[in-house]
């Protein structure tokens, strides 16, 4: 190995280890929140991937139908507990945001189909398309169970992963797709060709990593939003509902998840499937920061980025073995580090 | 009654099945009795003993890949493969068992996931084990001559393997390990009070799942005869875990239910979804993911729980009159006890204990009081080995123990109650008395496993039985601990302690949530008891119950002895009074 | 119970006439969802076009989803064997599903049109038949073509599944005769972010010709990286790969890519007197009017040759007995192992009792990315 390769390794690794950070971040914004290990992220960036170019190809994406239908579900669910409770006062709100809206949303990705040109127009009607589906998620699969057990929810999690799978294979087919690079910006760096689009992975992250950090580490809202994951009952008190907080964590998880896509869909082939190994490897970044720290799992998903790039170089067969068997020191070194009481844990 | 005839009925029903079933059923039962296997394992390691393995599919891949190996290259025969298969796993199933059980938390399942993958990226890359295209040739099994190469007769083999480990789970959970492996989930910290190596137990269990996983894998190859490591992947492990949450993971007869639930809904699917639309192989997937969240929500502890209350339990009586436990020789009166010389114990900047030190002597009833965060329970913690000291001595009769592990300071002949409850709440009382027996049976797994350890069994419960009798719960035995209201529990935790035939009894407010005539009783109780010769140390809240009970008392604020003495002269002491109603400014 | 209730119906419907006696059955089981569902969704399709009937008789077929997991085919297998009573059977995507469906056939006595390549020696396939070519004579057409342009080296890079191993494993077999040398054996999977490190590796050591085991989209990833990293050199693909899927993602990264294939996917430039031309022609058009214009795949055409296959055999089975017996089943095997010059969409198979598979060189051809289109290499 010459330096050239190793240049290139670490670009690779980092570019990659950008992307599951994203993963991890959303991974501990939805933990952190909800107690939730959200195994369906990685789905958000295939449908947001798969969305854009399929929208590029001038085709309206499938997944507007996931999020018709899944309003309307939502609707009618809301329906029925207004009427339990005798009180019709809500919804009107409920059949603006999960009926008209997705309508609106579908109007637009018609008309962005029609211009497939107008890069910009895609990358926001891909965001609207993906974004309430978080919170739709939220309210259909995990509030009714919300303070059930971790184990408990983290089947539920995978079952929805399975559900959004199985409806994007549906929607796009098994065969991969690749976005059309964004305006190609490209840097000559010593050996590195250093496209404009992996940079805007990594300045995201990090980004992302700030906003974050600062939001759940310094504002009283985010430290409210944290506490509802620990103190339901309390959050109530001072004003915070369980619901509305795992919507919106949901729906931070559905921005982040559409974000990483766009940014990821030119520069690799992105299938239906995709989401799970990703998903998993953010996973393992998420972990390393204990599930609660930002930067920690920005950290811990770099290392996995690097293990993985030069892993593939070495030993390319073994590569999933290596990393995955790499990761179990790492882990035990973080668990000895963060050994909790029962009590926390008892759930 | 009805519960031993539904068995029966279910035991005719399965021996019956492949006598008048289609073939394609008999070949769903077979595959539901493979999985039922590993599920089983999964119910006692994930829904029993709370830890969550994402890893299952993997060692099932070990049993099937061993067998696969030592048949078609070595020409082994296949019974002495299930041995050979079941060492292989019992050695990976150890090692990873000591690295990962270690893991905490969350942490646990990524460690499953990891090595999960890991092993079957293994399988799918080693040539000798045919890499991706995976192994063929594998032999059918023969019984005495008898070759069981057809699907029917393989069902009885997979059916007796599958009963028998329902039988052989059952009987070890209904046993002195049982309880504690019951206890593991959630409330571990209490089990090692008791003397329990919770490490060791969950190495066992966790071995004991790899195990099972490993012949269920044994039978696979067999049956299949052929071997590749799609079956063996992460996507296998999650449905193992599927199956167990669905049916009811803290249930056994959960393991069948759920596997028989999974596989059936997925065989009927298969076959409905294509009538009702074009590309029916899609949206398999996805209504099977939708029909387990709906279920999820409407019975979140699985199936058989659910149903299980429909089921009256049977009326449970307690065996004929057994030798009890011989008890511990108490020390002398007025010995020296109990010493703690300075200790210290902060939490970042709090300090919750500060160079405490005092004595206690044998016999004596000990009041340790003081307001709220005084510091009381964390010296409990400390005595017990929940907490490390940071500085100072703990000496049990003159044995220092401050650096013992919980379990071995129990072995001196301590033991306690908490300031919150900590019982195993679906566990019945008479169970969760018998915990605090643990040290005084010996049998272990293996005995239990094969329902050789009932002699000392039976005298543990009659010893849990008896103290729960003292403390006036006899009619209550067979109940749900969780099912009592909260004094009873408290009562419940001192039965449990004296089921350990202690020393000294470490009591954290006992008295709360209790009625005045109840209080009289226990007091009563702790009486008779320093009649026999049982010290206790008393943390209590109810300033009356303390001063009629106790020979004397030690006062703490802000983690500091603020004085010591007998009940007449604390209540006249004028720092304790200031520190119990505050300083009038 | 629905069954039973189907059952209840097609009884008291079906006493009427006796044609429904001697109905042939038909089964698949294909996996069009987990890691194979992008081949197996083509192999899926070509059903939707199947005709009525069967070498004359009225045919039903019954579809099973196996997820491409051999647990899940060999379950089907059985269901179809022992539950639907099929005269035949076919799947499925991947190796080891097929390769357990072979077990079975032979195990219950059944034919089975095999989808895809299978891990057993020939020995243990008296129940099976092959449709697709081997892979060594289709990679041979892919060396061929290297000892031509006096390639002397080339790198490896290919699925971590059953796919990636057999490419491999065929290279291996046909590059010690042609004395070339293979200097990587790297392996990636097909949802792979990023195939970086390998392509270092594969650049590092610079043969003089890249062979890609992959299939479809999967494919693209490699040549992209390579082009990216900028290997100038010729890379190759396999019969898996060759679909317009992967060239609408590699772009003009993919552009001169060779891989070999059935000779479906060029139809068009086929000779005339090619009678393969023909079937695969109409076959060509037929798929795309139904799944849109440039969707012809070569699974498609698997599924298809297999049911040509059994449609030449068919009737010849059905002079000693009737449909839904045992008998018609083992005189349909006698039948498919005798069948002769059966036209398909891939080649022409002739089958005997030591070849199974049957085809020749006619069913090979090398096709190369010529802008933005698979072009015949002629």
């Amino acid at each position: 190995m010459n330096l050239a390769i190793a240049l290139w390794l670490s670009q690779d690794a980092v570019t990659n280890g950008a992307i599951y950070a994203l993963i991890a971040l959303a991974l501990v914004v939805v933990f952190t929140v909800t107690r939730v290990i959200f195994v369906p992220q990685g789905e958000f960036i295939s449908y947001a991937a798969l969305s854009l170019a399929t929208l590029q190809s001038g085709k309206v994406p499938g997944t507007i139908y996931v999020l018709i239908g899944g309003g309307i579900i939502v609707a009618v669910l809301d329906g029925l507990a207004a009427l339990r409770r005798r009180s019709l006062k809500s919804l009107p709100e409920s059949t603006l945001l999960n009926i008209a809206l997705p309508l609106a949303i579908a109007a637009a990705a018609r008309w962005s189909a029609s211009r497939p040109d107008d890069l910009l127009l895609q990358v926001v009607v891909t965001i609207a398309i993906v974004m309430p589906l978080g919170p739709m998620l939220y309210r259909l699969a995990f509030q009714p169970l919300a303070n059930a057990s971790v184990l408990v929810l983290l089947v539920i999690a995978v079952a929805a992963h399975y559900v959004l799978t199985g409806l994007g294979l549906v929607f796009f087919g098994g065969e991969g797709l690749r976005a059309r690079m964004f305006p190609a910006l490209q840097f000559q760096v010593g050996v590195l060709t250093i496209s404009g689009q992996s940079i805007g992975v990594i300045v995201t992250a990090l980004v992302l990593i700030v906003l974050l950090a600062l939001v759940f580490g310094r504002t009283t809202y985010g430290k409210a939003l944290r506490a509802t994951a620990i103190n339901r009952v309390g959050a109530r008190l001072v004003g915070i509902s369980s619901e509305f907080s795992g919507r919106l964590s949901f729906a931070l998880a559905a921005l982040i998840g559409a974000v990483s896509g766009i940014l990821v869909a030119p520069i690799t082939t992105i299938y239906y499937d995709t989401g799970f190994m990703i998903s998993l490897k953010g996973f393992v970044g998420a972990i390393i920061g204990g599930m609660t720290s930002y930067p920690l799992a920005a950290l811990g998903s770099l290392a996995v980025g690097f293990l993985e790039s030069y892993s593939s170089f070495w030993a390319s067969a073994f590569k999933e073995s290596i990393v995955f068997t790499l990761i179990i020191p790492v882990l035990l070194w973080r668990s000895l580090a963060t050994r909790r009481s029962e009590e926390e844990d008892d759930s | 009654m009805m519960r031993r005839a539904l068995v029966l009925a279910a035991l005719a029903l399965l021996a019956a099945a492949p006598l008048v079933l289609p073939q394609f059923q008999v070949t769903l039962l077979n595959y539901i009795g493979l999985a039922s296997i590993v599920t089983l394992g999964l119910v006692l390691l994930t829904g029993i003993g709370g830890l969550i393995s994402f890893g299952q599919a993997a060692f099932v891949g070990v049993g099937a890949y061993a067998t696969a190996v030592l048949t078609t290259k070595v020409g082994m025969s296949p019974w002495l493969t299930l041995p050979a298969g079941l060492a292989v796993t019992l050695v990976v199933s150890l090692f990873l068992g000591f690295i990962t059980l270690r893991l905490s938390g969350h942490y646990l399942p990524l460690g499953t996931i990891a090595w999960g993958i890991a092993i079957y990226f293994v399988f799918g890359n080693l040539d000798f084990l045919g890499k991706y295209s995976g192994l063929a040739g594998i032999p059918p099994l023969t019984v005495l001559g008898w070759r069981l190469g057809d699907e029917r007769a393989f069902y009885y083999l997979i059916w007796a393997i599958t009963l028998l480990a329902l039988l052989v789970t059952r009987n070890l959970l209904d046993s002195r390990n049982g309880r504690a492996i019951r206890a593991l989930r959630n409330r571990g910290m209490m089990a090692e009070n008791f003397g329990v190596d919770t490490a060791r137990l969950k190495i066992i269990i966790f071995v004991y799942a790899a195990l099972l996983a490993a012949v269920s894998g044994w039978l696979y190859a067999h049956l299949l005869r052929f071997v590749s490591p799609q079956p063996f992947g992460i996507n296998d492990s999650i449905d193992y875990q599927f199956m167990a949450v669905i049916g009811g993971a803290t249930e056994l007869w959960g393991a069948v239910i759920g596997a028989a639930l999974l596989t059936l809904l997925k065989a009927w699917l298969r076959d409905l979804l294509p009538r009702l639309m074009e590309q029916s192989g899609n949206f398999e997937i996805i209504v099977f993911g939708l029909l387990v969240i709906v279920m999820l929500h409407r019975t979140r502890d699985g199936l058989v729980p659910y149903f299980a209350r429909l089921i009256p339990t049977p009326a449970q009586r307690l065996p004929k009159k057994v030798p009890p436990l011989p008890p511990r020789t108490q020390p002398k009166r007025d010995e020296s006890l109990l010493q703690l010389k300075g200790v210290s114990k902060s939490f970042g900047a709090l300090a919750a204990v500060k160079s405490l030190s005092f004595d206690m002597r044998s016999g004596e009833i000990l009041g340790l009081i003081g307001p709220n965060g005084a510091g009381k329970s964390t010296v409990f913690n400390l005595m017990t080995g929940v907490l490390a000291a940071d500085a100072g001595e703990i000496c049990f009769r003159g044995k220092r123990v401050d650096n013992l592990p919980g379990r071995d300071i129990a072995r001196c002949g301590l033991a306690r109650t908490y300031q919150h409850v900590h019982l195993v709440p679906s566990m019945s009382v008479l169970d969760n008395a018998a915990i605090g027996a643990h040290l005084r049976g010996r049998e272990g797994v293996l005995s239990a496993s094969l329902r050789l350890d009932r002699a000392e069994e039976a005298r543990l419960r009659q010893e849990a039985a008896c103290r729960l009798d003292w403390v006036g719960l006899g009619a209550h035995l067979f109940e749900a601990a969780g099912t009592l209201p909260l004094g009873s529990q408290r009562m419940v935790e001192i039965a449990r302690a004296l089921c350990a035939d202690p020393l000294l009894l470490l009591l954290d407010e006992p008295a709360a949530g209790l009625r005045y005539l109840e209080k009289q009783t226990l007091a009563k109780l702790l009486f008779s008891l320093r009649e026999r010769g049982v010290s206790i140390l008393l943390v209590e809240h109810d300033m009356e119950f303390v001063m009629g009970l106790v020979d004397r008392i030690v006062v703490m604020n802000f983690g500091e002895k603020l004085a010591e003495g007998s009940p007449r002269e604390i209540q006249s002491s004028p720092e304790v009074i200031e520190a119990y109603l505050g300083s009038v400014e | 119970m629905y069954r039973k209730l189907l059952l209840a119906v097609a009884l008291s419907v079906g006493l009427a006439g006796t044609a429904a006696a001697q109905e042939v059955t038909i089964g698949l089981t294909m996996g069009t969802t987990g890691p194979g569902a992008s081949l197996g969704i083509n192999y899926r399709n070509a059903f939707d076009l199947m005709p009525k009937t069967i070498g004359g008789y009225p045919v039903k077929f019954i579809i099973l989803e196996d997820k491409t997991n051999a647990t899940e085919a060999a379950k089907n297998g059985r269901e179809l064997i022992t539950q639907d009573k099929v005269d035949a059977f076919m799947g499925s995507v991947a190796v080891p599903s097929t390769t357990q469906l072979a077990l079975i056939a032979n195990e219950l006595k059944t034919p089975l049109m095999a989808l895809s390549p299978v891990a057993l020696p020939p020995s243990k396939l008296e129940w099976t038949f092959i449709v697709p070519q081997p892979t060594t004579l289709m990679m041979s057409a892919v060396v061929d073509h290297m000892k031509a342009h006096g390639v002397k080296t080339i790198g490896y890079i290919g699925f971590s599944d059953s796919w990636g191993d057999i490419v491999y494993k065929s290279m291996q077999e046909l590059c010690g005769p042609a004395g070339i040398k293979i200097v990587t054996d790297e392996r990636y999977a097909r949802a792979d972010t990023s195939v970086t490190g390998q392509v270092l590796k594969i650049i590092a050591v610079n043969p003089d010709a890249v062979v890609v085991g992959g299939s479809g989209t999967g494919d693209a990833l490699p040549q992209i990286s390579l082009v990216e990293h900028g290997y100038k050199k010729q890379i190759y693909h396999n019969h898996g790969t060759v679909n317009r899927e992967f060239i609408k993602v590699g772009g003009k990264d993919v552009e001169g890519a060779i891989a070999p294939t059935g000779p479906l996917m060029v139809a068009e430039d086929l000779p005339d007197n090619n009678p393969i031309k023909k079937v695969a022609l109409n076959f060509d058009r037929r798929y795309e009017k139904k799944f849109g214009a440039g969707t012809r795949n070569a699974f498609a055409g698997y599924s298809y040759d297999g049911f040509l296959l059994l449609n030449a055999a068919v009737p010849i089975a059905a002079k000693t007995a009737k449909p839904g017996t045992p008998a018609f089943r083992s005189a349909l095997r006698d039948a498919l192992e005798n069948v002769k010059n059966v036209v398909g969409t891939h080649g022409i198979y002739n089958m005997s009792p030591t070849n199974h598979n049957g085809v020749d060189k006619r069913a090979r051809v090398l096709v190369q990315v010529q802008n933005g289109e698979w072009r015949l290499i002629k």
